[in-house]
């Protein structure tokens, strides 16, 4: 195997752990917070539940790029393909914007949604709005992921 | 599709009819009782002096104490013998149909067995306190004697007398050795007995002649010795932890008892329940009485009544009771009155994503119908599946026609039946079937294989969504009058985004060019029209140009619809995969199928609840924005508020 291939192969991997950790890390805040207004409240488990999830994304798109990326260059599903190190530069760096915004913004919209968990834990009749804060983070998460697969769809091989 | 007309409504009657009142606006549930404010409305000045606020006080007190007394015998059942609870009970279908004049007949029966229920459930409530209580002393008792196991000596004996001081208690085990040492030196004939030791203190048993007691005394303060007072005990201490077991064991027993006295009275949790319901019903009652104004021999209701519902509402009124007369009149310019969204049976369920986001005011457009449509194809897009959308579909089809649900839960049903409909059909047209397990190409294109191109109609569609809702905006602004305001702040953007999007096309470009250049001039000169001086409004008008990147930034948002699409296909394909490894032997396969079952369902959810927020976020960021009013206050009538029956009226 060459450099090359390697190289595309370490995209796939710091897409996927990297956006992975950032959910991991997200999802975490945001659940002490709930299991916390739970305490108070059982009946509050479905909404809090539903805005715990929301950090969960990003690990998702990581996941995505990084089994496109590794579709792409053969390791699965083909014959391995022989790469050149610029063309497995390319596909390294196609798994970094979503590898990056992925860990961060995962990171703070655990924040932010742990936020929401607490207000929705004295007005539940406001949870269309703590979602809307969580999912403006998550935007930045689609953009990379759109970055991603457009470095992905448009790096020659 | 709206916000549902009121109308101010004034209800004069008889102080006699007044509970039959009452029960009419109750059960038909179409008026907000307020607070009775302008009595000149109804009356001339003349009746200022003879008019006062009603009040029920002291029935409103009675009913909440009964109502007390019955919710909690339905806790205790519920705490000590819980009903089992039927999975599909969580969608609020379990309530059970009773009519209306059986509702209000039966509480007299109700009544005389609550009573005797809630009677013998308190009496066995405050046994089970009063035993805990007990037991709670006894543990204590344990854990304070526990470590005086060793201790031969009954505790009564040990005290002071005349000449010899009895001590028992704990010195810090580092301090102990060098404590004794002392005592052996200062008070040679003080005995120290070590009973038991732990990992932080020594327990000692004292013993020391009454003239060495300040000698003594003085070292154990040094030592920070801490004295147990036990001698209010007889017996040694493993005597007495002997009868604390016996007693405990005593407790347990009654407990036993106590609980099966109440176990009796299971059989009264649905008595109770219909109950509880009567008493809150009342309790509302004597609650909106509270707002009427009176005088000796009147009383007088003031709220908002749903105008559609007002005829018969004052037909039943002019049936049923005497002496009642009704005035309405139109809001007032500028009034708030509640808001009530109304739209057709199929739209609205999406009146349910309206309301998480907010109520709109009273005057302004009702969002529900124009955004359902784009919702229900977002909802699609994102989910993606032709697959996942038939099992969606069917499932929330079959919740929808067999089970009994609360209004709430079937409007989420068929919100996800709608969506499963939309994504079996932008499945079949870009995507495939469970990821590709159903080999089947798409009629349309693959978005998969194809993905740019799938980008860009996800930004046509959110182009589409942006200026429908720019062009509610303007229909508004023309409907009230500001025909200008319509024009500058609605038309002179469309135009814009039209030209610049015309500049990138062949063809199109100069006409683009003059048309985004003239909009941006538009723009310029009349975006700073509230601003005073030509300076302020020149640059401000300059200034509001800077919007254009909001506009860049809401359109690109709709990226999202591409790219959540595209994970859920993906996963599934990674799913399909991974559980194809195991293909071969029949092992292989049993591992494959179960495989591919838990991870599609995974999926399946984790991609449910993607497409429901984001496809809600479009909505709430990307299209109310440009038209919506926000600041109503939901329409909370007067109305049968129960929780375990339900009634049907007339």
């Amino acid at each position: 195997m060459d450099v090359g291939l390697a190289l595309a192969i370490l995209g796939a991997a710091v897409a996927t752990f990297m956006a992975g950790i950032g959910s991991a890390v997200g999802i975490g805040i945001a659940g002490q917070t709930g299991a916390g207004v739970v305490s108070e409240d059982p009946d509050k488990f479905g909404l809090t539940v539903v805005l715990t999830a929301l950090p969960g994304t990003q690990g998702i798109y990581g996941l995505i790029m990084g089994f496109l990326i590794l579709f792409r260059v053969g390791v699965i599903g083909a014959e391995p393909m022989d790469l050149t190190i610029p063309q497995g530069l390319s596909m390294l760096f196609a798994g970094l914007p979503i590898g990056f915004v992925g860990w961060m913004s995962a990171i703070y919209q655990g924040k932010a949604v742990a936020s929401g968990i607490q207000l929705i834990a004295k007005r539940p009749e406001e949870f269309g709005k703590a979602m809307i804060y969580g999912v403006m983070v998550e935007t930045y998460a689609v953009f990379a992921l759109l970055m991603s697969l457009i470095i992905y769809l448009f790096a020659p091989l | 599709m709206a916000v549902a007309k009121m109308k101010k409504l004034y209800l004069i009657a008889h102080q006699s009819e007044k509970d039959k009142v009452l029960s009419i606006l109750q059960q038909s549930g179409v008026v907000e009782i307020g607070n009775v404010q302008a009595m000149d409305e109804v009356a001339g000045e003349d009746w200022t002096g003879l008019v006062v606020r009603d009040q029920a006080q002291e029935e409103l007190h009675e009913v909440e104490a009964a109502l007390r007394e019955v919710n909690f015998a339905l806790d205790f059942l519920n705490r000590h013998y819980p009903a089992k609870k039927k999975f599909l009970d969580a969608f609020g279908g379990n309530r059970v149909p009773m009519s209306a004049e059986d509702f209000a007949a039966g509480q007299e029966k109700w009544a005389a067995v609550a009573r005797e229920a809630c009677n013998a459930l308190r009496k066995v409530d405050e046994k089970l306190m009063s035993l805990r209580n007990e037991e709670t002393r006894l543990q204590n008792l344990t854990a304070q004697l526990t470590p005086w196991v060793a201790l031969e000596v009954p505790l009564e004996e040990v005290r002071g007398s005349e000449f010899v001081q009895m001590e028992l208690g704990t010195l810090p085990a580092t301090d102990f050795d060098s404590c004794r040492k002392q005592l052996a030196g200062e008070a040679e004939e003080a005995i120290v007995a070590e009973i038991n030791a732990d990992r932080k203190d020594t327990y000692i048993f004292l013993v020391y002649p009454t003239w060495k007691a300040e000698a003594v005394q003085d070292i154990l303060k040094k030592f920070n010795f801490s004295r147990h007072q036990l001698s209010a005990l007889k017996d040694t201490p493993a005597g007495n932890l002997a009868r604390i077991r016996e007693e405990l064991a005593a407790i347990a027993k009654e407990r036993q008892k106590a609980l099966e006295a109440a176990q009796v009275h299971t059989g009264t949790r649905e008595t109770l329940r219909y109950y509880s319901d009567y008493l809150a019903v009342e309790r509302d009652k004597k609650q909106a009485v509270g707002n009427f104004a009176r005088t000796n021999n009147s009383f007088v209701v003031e709220g908002w009544a749903l105008e559609s519902k007002l005829p018969v509402l004052e037909n039943r009124l002019a049936q049923q009771c005497d002496t009642v007369e009704v005035v309405y009149r139109s809001p007032r310019e500028g009034e708030a009155y509640p808001v009530l969204l109304t739209n057709n049976r199929i739209v609205a369920p999406f009146e349910f994503i309206t309301q998480l986001y907010g109520t709109p005011a009273p005057r302004a457009i009702d969002p529900t119908f124009p955004m359902a449509p784009f919702f229900v194809i977002f909802f699609g897009l994102c989910l993606g599946d032709a697959g996942y959308g038939l099992v969606l579909t069917v499932l929330s089809g079959l919740a929808l026609w067999k089970l009994k649900m609360s209004v709430q839960a079937r409007r989420i049903f068929w919100i996800a039946f709608a969506g499963g409909i939309s994504t079996m059909v932008f499945g079949i047209l870009i995507s495939g079937w469970f990821g590709g397990l159903i080999p089947m190409e798409p009629l349309f294109f693959n978005a998969l294989v194809d993905p740019m191109r799938m980008l860009i109609y996800s930004l046509i569609i959110g182009l589409v969504q942006i200026f429908f809702g720019m062009g509610i905006r303007f229909y508004r602004n023309v409907r009230e009058g500001k025909l200008l305001d319509a024009i500058f702040d609605q038309l002179f953007w469309a135009t814009l985004i039209l030209g610049l999007i015309f500049l990138a096309l062949p063809g199109l470009s100069e006409i683009g060019r003059i048309m985004s250049l003239a909009s941006a001039a538009g723009l310029v000169l009349t975006q700073g029209r509230a601003q005073t001086g030509i300076v302020k409004k020149f640059l401000s008008g300059l200034f509001s140009l800077y919007n254009i990147t909001g506009f860049l930034g809401d359109i690109l948002s709709y990226s999202r619809l591409l790219a959540l699409g595209l994970a859920g296909s993906v996963i599934a394909m990674a799913v399909n995969m991974l559980a194809g490894l195991f293909a071969g032997s029949v092992i292989g396969y049993v591992v494959m199928v179960g495989m591919m079952i838990v991870g599609h369902t995974f999926n399946l959810m984790i991609s449910i609840l993607g497409a429901f927020v984001h496809s809600s976020r479009l909505q709430y960021l990307e299209f109310f924005n440009r038209f919506y009013e926000g600041g109503g206050r939901p329409f909370k009538p007067f109305k049968l508020q129960v929780r375990h029956v339900e009634v049907i009226g007339e």
